[in-house]
């Protein structure tokens, strides 16, 4: 490999300046003149039909300027992908609390309150399904629409995995398990709440600021509700205050309907979500139920996997059948086995609704699937980190989906260096041999993750990148992945940077823009390095080529002759020229100074019928262990240590990784602890951030992270990705901590103060309360 | 209700309703965006500024409060030409900002830390910290920028 | 339309005077870490706010003999910081650097927080710990309630609408009794108090418990001493089955004012061990 110069080496972030300075501009920091305030209708009960809807008594609230429901939009707004089941505004039917109804455009955000106030909405309640257990029941009531299958209306998706037929295997290994695990919701909690703000253009078109993850997702969905051509809409993306998969499907609605209120008035609109608001009406990670048989031989080789999952998307359909799928492929865990059944069900519920956060489904069943490896190990007598080595995929294994692993599996490593960081063996002898029944007991636990790169075989994986000379010798850039707080800008300066031969200082990437990015399909997945890089590596070839071109004949040599030394070019005459005469030269031929690139990822199948195929074309593989001090007495729970050990492939942007590594564990350190969410009868009792507690400084320990390094051929210089990896493993590794610590095994996330201290939660029961109050909060 | 006090070293006077929050007369009434609505309950720190050598919750504190006060936010907060302080350097330097809608606060945490206490340990900057939420950084490198800037103007003559 | 106006008062008469002005529904803001998030849900019911956090008097820190008076005005960084309570009252310096984050404490007053009467409010466990008094002012005159009278519930106490909380008064505990207070919450900062418990204590000469003080938060709607628990320590040595007792004790105590509430299944044997580990750190 050449030596890299930016490549894997301390860098600045792009962006930070701008942040540190607090001059960065968020949705919410944005007004224009004659900007109107944007507010909605929305839903105080979780399952009812609308009966009336009359928005014109808003129309006389002074300062009200305008009022939509979903018959402003075309075909009433219906979109969603991959199942159009949701409308921009309700149509005919509300199926959560929180659905938007109607949306006000008011002179101040005082009168949009006093018009949505105004508005008569007459809702017959209907009966809900709040126990996604019972969704498919014969008599539930019914949240989905009509299936043309036959199925159940509240039956959304059903995803498996094959391979032999593990129960009878099952049966007869000498050594097995058998349990039961659950996850609660989790809510994104970005500290930026929602917003967007939608200006209307003299072409009778609009141009909509939203801090959405995928502005040509938001585009393609503005077209075609508001009737629009393409060409018409423009989405630009500005600096986002964190999104972790959140801020899409919410962010494509307030974009619609601040959009839609914007043509009608002509005027700027905005729209910001309160605390409250956000945390009702926006979008959170599914709960799971999950079952799971285990079995091995006395000597700890695992033989059969069985997996039963029950996945509730919530009112609407979402991200969920992706994420379905996403989660079955990993539900088993990166493990080998003889035989090995997954199949998880997804069903509808008037519980909220339910879409992509990090880690997309794999967090989920990692939590459960990597405390039945350790329950196994503990079985066997094994220690927890041997039982994982013995049994983990390694190079040139077949997964049970039937993919041979042919390079970059890296988990043996990342195994063994974590055991090494951590103190392992250490830390387990001398914790085993605590025997106080109360006071505080120490413990450490593992966990390992696997975590498929990119969209797998879900989608059609590509993106686009362009690059280009300016007037002034600045070199500019785009991708149509976008950076909301990840780090990605910064990647694909750096790519542009090593690939083109010039300083990073001199590269300046323009905002998300759908008028001058490449479509280049949703920004998810932690798919930006490896997608995005590779698209920004071969534009910036490109470019480098027509430079190269340019230097040669300037200097009067061969291609072959010339070799940079820093960003000057020379020749066999050894003098350096300059990076800037080499341009103006090219000017002076007559030659395109941009280019664009495009990769797209090899193509890969998966049948869903069989349940076997290649899911993704590579893996990120990881390993944490926590260590942890349980106080016996009242069941709280500290994080006192944490060592995490990752293959991203090559680590491009040192820094920015590190960051994401730290950030994931931290969410799955909430995820694990404090992070609960409770519907009551369709009602989310935290509706702020004083109920909806997650981790603070004081409760995240100094991480020990590290990266294995195990290149993949297809990424750029090797890279795969980081981002929703780092947070897999940290819940099932604290439980299996506390475990170690306890004895006692919580099976139900989170492990909170009374499930620790008495193995079961306690319920304080539930009411619409903070939901009303908080729906109308000013 | 006429609102006087001093900003980011210089005296303002402000024509404001009574019911506001500080939070909305640095945002609204004087276009200081810096500060940021993240949950509007004193929960997250993102709109944490500094009156009288300490750190506050602008969310929740109405606007006449301040009157006589000494405010600074994190537009006050520069190097002396203008452009980043050693500490905002160090964030950027230390890999501390990710989405960058908690920094501000957290600058005016550190800062307020650091007035107070010039040499802490990373515990002590952690308990500065606790009132401030981030969601992406996992707080590390923001401790590094912080302790970093510590030691730093602790070695300055 | 503002809400509601505002008005800064100079010192108590004023602020009494202000209270009692006719017509008017005044509301006393000393920090407004709780007011400010009461207004966000629920229209006031109040015309204006009455700010009383920069009235020096009530701002005071002071010992006058064995008397110790601080200001309802002090904020919990304040009376954390004061070198004059670290000496006499560290259970509740302890109690006020659990309070939120910084920013809170920066803010938040001892006098709002015992005012605002949330049956987790940090500052009342040491307070009772320490048979703390509150000092009420009205343009009729004076008058002083332990605190056991001050609070009549959760959010409710005996301080009338013309009246002005203004300070609280307590006897310094002996110099060589040790105090502690422990909170548990469902984090480490900015986290409401699921449970908590203060205790003073000391042994004498023979090893004796001969001071003992403990009170828990979070656990009943009035806050009070466990005087019960405190019987059965005084005069024992503190062994590991006596503290265990006591435990047990505390959490009989408990139940016999709540009855079995939703969370009593949790709190009877976490409040065991918040007063066992207390009352080790204060007797051990």
């Amino acid at each position: 490999m050449t030596t890299l110069t930016y490549i894997g080496k301390p860098a600045r972030r792009v962006d930070a300046l701008e942040k540190v300075l607090g001059t960065a501009k968020y949705i919410a920091d944005r007004k224009l003149p004659g900007m109107l305030h944007a507010r909605c209708l929305r839903s105080d009960v979780p399952h009812a039909r609308i009966l009336r809807l009359d928005a014109t008594p808003a129309l006389a609230v002074p300062g009200v300027r305008a009022v939509i429901t979903s018959d402003d939009f075309f075909e009433h707004g219906l979109y969603g992908f991959p199942v159009k089941d949701k409308y921009m505004l309700a149509h005919q039917k509300v199926r959560y609390v929180g659905e938007a109804i109607a949306a006000v455009a008011a002179d101040t955000p005082e009168a949009a309150l006093a018009g949505v106030r105004a508005i008569i909405c007459e809702l017959e309640p209907l009966p809900g399904v709040f126990d996604m257990a019972h969704a498919l029941d014969p008599d539930a009531p019914q949240v989905g629409p009509d299936r043309p299958d036959g199925k159940h209306p509240n039956f959304l998706d059903h995803l498996i995995v094959r391979k032999g037929d593990p129960l009878p295997v099952w049966e007869q290994c000498p050594v097995k398990l058998e349990e039961h695990y659950s996850v609660s919701p989790q809510e994104h909690a970005y500290i930026e709440p929602e917003g967007v703000l939608a200006v209307p253009t003299r072409e009778g078109g609009v141009v909509v600021y939203a801090p959405n993850q995928s502005p040509f997702i938001n585009q393609a969905n503005l077209a075609m509700v508001l009737d629009l051509p393409p060409q018409r809409v423009r989405v630009i993306q500005p600096p986002v205050g964190g999104s972790f998969g959140g801020k899409d499907d919410i962010i494509y609605e307030s974009s619609a309907q601040a959009a839609k209120l914007a043509l009608i008035t002509g005027r700027p609109v905005r729209m910001l979500f309160s605390r409250e608001e956000s945390l009702i009406a926006s979008y959170k990670r599914d709960p799971m139920r999950m079952h799971i048989w285990l079995g091995a031989d006395s000597d700890g080789t695992l033989r059969a996997c069985k997996f039963e999952g029950l996945m509730d998307s919530g009112a609407y359909a979402s991200e969920s059948p992706f994420t379905a799928w996403r989660a079955s492929i990993h539900a088993m865990g990166a493990y080998r086995y003889d035989a090995c059944h997954v199949d998880i069900t997804c069903v509808y519920t008037n519980n909220g609704y339910y879409g992509a956060f990090r880690g997309f489904g794999n967090t989920e069943v990692c939590a459960a699937i990597e405390q039945a490896i350790d329950e196994m190990a503990y079985k066997l007598g094994m220690d927890p980190i041997d039982f994982r080595l013995k049994n983990c995929l390694r190079l040139g294994d077949e997964t049970v989906h039937g993919q041979v692993l042919t390079e970059s599996v890296s988990l043996a490593e990342c195994l063994t260096t974590v055991r090494r960081l951590s103190d392992w063996d250490r830390k387990r002898a001398e914790y085993a041999k605590q025997h106080a029944p109360s006071g505080v007991r120490r413990g450490i636990g593992v966990a390992a993750l696997y975590h498929g790169t990119s969209l797998g075989a879900e989608g059609q994986d590509y993106a686009g990148a362009t690059i280009a000379i300016e007037q002034d010798n600045s070199v500019d850039i785009t991708s149509g992945l976008t950076d909301y707080g990840t780090g990605s800008r910064t990647v694909f300066t750096l790519i542009a940077a090593e690939e083109l031969g010039v300083r990073p200082e001199r590269i300046h990437m323009q905002r998300p823009d759908t008028d001058t990015a490449i479509e280049s399909g949703p920004t998810v997945a932690s798919r930006s390095t490896m997608l995005g890089g590779n698209a920004m590596r071969i534009a910036a070839m490109n470019l480098r080529q027509t430079l190269d071109y340019a230097a040669a004949d300037l200097l009067g040599c061969e291609l072959h002759q010339l070799v940079r030394a820093g960003e000057a070019y020379v020749g066999p005459s050894e003098e350096p020229v300059p990076w800037e005469e080499v341009v103006r030269h090219a000017r002076e031929m007559g030659l395109a100074l941009s280019a664009q690139g495009r990769w797209s990822a090899p193509r890969i199948n998966w049948d869903h019928h069989a349940g076997r195929g290649t899911p993704y074309i590579a893996y990120h593989f990881g390993a944490q262990v926590a260590e942890v001090e349980v106080d016996m007495g009242t069941g709280r729970v500290r994080v006192v240590g944490l060592w995490a050990a990752h293959d991203p492939g090559k680590v491009i942007f040192p820094q920015g990784a590190y960051g994401q590594l730290y950030g994931g564990i931290a969410q799955g350190l909430g995820y694990a602890l404090m992070e609960q969410v409770t519907f009551v009868e369709g009602y989310i009792q935290e509706t702020n951030f004083e109920s909806y507690l997650i981790p603070t400084s004081v409760d995240v320990p100094e991480i020990v992270g590290t990266f294995v390094e195990a290149p993949y051929s297809h990424g750029p210089y090797g890279a795969k990705n980081i981002a929703e990896p780092a947070m897999v493993p940290t819940a099932p590794a604290i439980l299996n901590a506390i475990y170690h610590a306890t004895g006692r095994r919580i099976r139900d996330l989170p492990a909170n103060l009374e499930r620790v201290l008495l193995g079961k939660d306690l319920s304080k029961g539930g009411s619409p309360r903070a939901c009303k109050l908080g729906l109308g909060t000013a | 209700m006429l609102i006087e006090f001093t900003l980011n070293h210089r005296p303002v006077a402000v024509e404001a309703p009574p019911d506001i929050t500080l939070l909305t007369l640095l945002r609204d009434y004087l276009n200081l965006t810096g500060a940021k609505e993240g949950c509007s309950v004193g929960e997250c720190g993102a709109c944490a500024v500094i009156m009288d050598g300490r750190l506050v919750n602008s969310c929740l504190l109405l606007a006449p409060q301040v009157a006589g006060s000494e405010i600074i936010t994190i537009e006050g907060i520069r190097g002396p030409d203008g452009g980043p302080n050693d500490l905002q350097e160090n964030f950027i330097a230390y890999g501390a900002v990710q989405c960058g809608i908690c920094i501000p606060g957290m600058i005016m945490a550190g800062e307020a830390l650091l007035m107070h206490n010039p040499r802490p340990t990373r515990d002590e900057i952690r308990a500065a910290l606790a009132g401030n939420l981030c969601r992406c950084t996992g707080y590390q490198q923001i401790v590094d920028a912080i302790e970093a800037t510590a030691v730093q103007r602790e070695l300055l003559p | 339309m503002p809400r509601f106006d505002y008005v800064r008062a100079g010192s108590v008469a004023e602020a009494v005077h202000l209270l009692a002005e006719p017509g008017v529904r005044s509301r006393l803001l000393a920090g407004g870490t709780d007011l400010l998030v009461y207004i966000r849900h629920e229209p006031p019911n109040f015309d204006r706010v009455v700010d009383i956090g920069r009235v020096p008097e009530l701002k005071r820190i002071e010992r006058r003999g064995d008397e110790v008076i601080i200001g309802a005005a002090v904020t919990f960084t304040e009376a954390a910081e004061s070198a004059l309570l670290q000496e006499v009252a560290p259970c509740l310096v302890e109690a006020c650097l659990t309070v939120g984050g910084p920013a809170i404490r920066n803010t938040g007053t001892l006098g709002g927080n015992v005012a605002n009467a949330a049956a987790c409010a940090d500052s009342l466990p040491p307070l009772t710990c320490l048979d703390a008094v509150a000092h009420l002012r009205s343009l009729v005159g004076e008058r002083a309630l332990p605190l056991d009278e001050l609070i009549r519930g959760a959010n409710r106490t005996a301080i009338r609408p013309d009246e002005l909380l203004t300070h609280f008064t307590f006897l310094a505990p002996p110099a060589d009794a040790r105090q502690a207070f422990i909170k548990l919450g469902r984090r480490n900062a900015q986290a409401i108090s699921r449970l908590s418990v203060a205790a003073i204590g000391r042994r004498d000469g023979q090893g004796r418990v001969d001071y003992v003080r403990l009170s828990p938060g979070a656990a009943m709607p009035v806050p009070r001493r466990l005087h019960e628990v405190e019987a059965m320590l005084l005069g024992q040595a503190p062994s590991d089955e006596l503290l265990a007792a006591a435990g047990r004790r505390s959490a009989e105590a408990m139940i016999a004012v709540t009855g079995r509430r939703w969370s009593t299944e949790y709190k009877e044997v976490a409040i065991r061990a918040l007063v066992e580990q207390a009352l080790r750190r204060v007797l051990v």
